[in-house]
């Protein structure tokens, strides 16, 4: 069944049809979420945040764009909203990740190196600007074409294009010190 | 073989972590909890809120009502005694009890 179909469903107060659009992306936003907080339980929360959402302002959809661009948008602003809210918490939490990453193939010493290393890979991710964020994530995590994250974004191809080589100079400039290119 | 970047390896990582299973099914109850509150609750909390307001105004007026000011004379003659014992007798002094 086509997005289309399904949400014509979904407003005539079919919940089953629902569902199968929850199933259709589910994996798509989760996996976009977990760019922006990195923890399975954050991003499932939202997750969970944004169905309800969209289950709840289905029927201001216009149709002007996709279904899923718009899908994509909420997504994108829940989780910078998550963010900016949960700052302290996500410190913490991320400090508490060093010391409780358990691995069987790597000793101790390996271990937290690793966690040390892909700490310091989030706060680079984490400290761009919002918008080369917004499309890095896009293009790494979820592997949109830049013409679907200019959609979500609403920019242009060449906005989106200058954006992620930003971001790459960004990440490169604050990583290759101690991860090297 | 090429070592895989840092960067890449901790993307593909946090690519491959699935969502719990019920994620659906949780959005779904969440869901059908959201829209009983909302068909349900607000004539029930109503119904409660007027019933238990008669139910104290009822209560205040029957205990009001049930007040009766009982006179307590009956208790305060029996406690004058004065009747029954002579107190005069205690006022004779010792030259008169003599006489």
């Amino acid at each position: 069944m086509s997005d289309e179909q399904l949400i014509k469903e979904i407003t005539a107060g079919n919940d089953a049809a629902f569902r199968t659009l929850m199933e259709k992306y589910q994996r798509q936003l989760f996996r976009t979420v977990m760019g922006f907080v990195h923890t399975k339980e954050d991003a499932e929360d939202i997750t969970q945040e944004v169905f309800i959402r969209v289950y709840q302002s289905l029927h201001t959809f216009q149709g002007e764009s996709e279904f899923s661009t718009w899908l994509y948008r909420i997504t994108v602003n829940m989780s910078l909203n998550f963010l900016r809210s949960n700052r302290k918490k996500r410190l913490l939490q991320s400090l508490e990740a060093l010391f409780t990453l358990r691995s069987e193939e790597k000793n101790p010493l390996e271990e937290l190196e690793s966690a040390e290393r892909d700490r310091r890979i989030r706060q680079a991710i984490d400290s761009l600007p919002e918008r080369q964020r917004m499309a890095f994530i896009l293009s790494r995590y979820e592997e949109l074409p830049q013409k679907k994250i200019a959609a979500v974004m609403n920019r242009s191809e060449g906005a989106v294009e200058q954006l992620l080589q930003r971001a790459k100079e960004n990440l490169q400039k604050k990583l290759s010190p101690t991860i090297g290119k | 073989m090429q070592r895989e970047h840092p960067i890449d390896e901790l993307i593909r990582r946090e690519k491959e972590t699935e969502p719990n299973p019920f994620l659906v099914t949780r959005v779904m109850a969440k869901i059908e909890g959201a829209k009983k509150m909302r068909s349900s609750a607000p004539l029930w909390q109503s119904l409660t809120l007027a019933a238990g307001i008669a139910a104290v105004a009822f209560l205040g007026v029957s205990i009001g009502n049930s007040y009766v000011e009982n006179g307590t004379t009956a208790i305060a003659l029996n406690i004058n005694d004065r009747q029954i014992e002579n107190l005069g007798y205690y006022n004779f002094g010792d030259d008169e009890q003599g006489q």
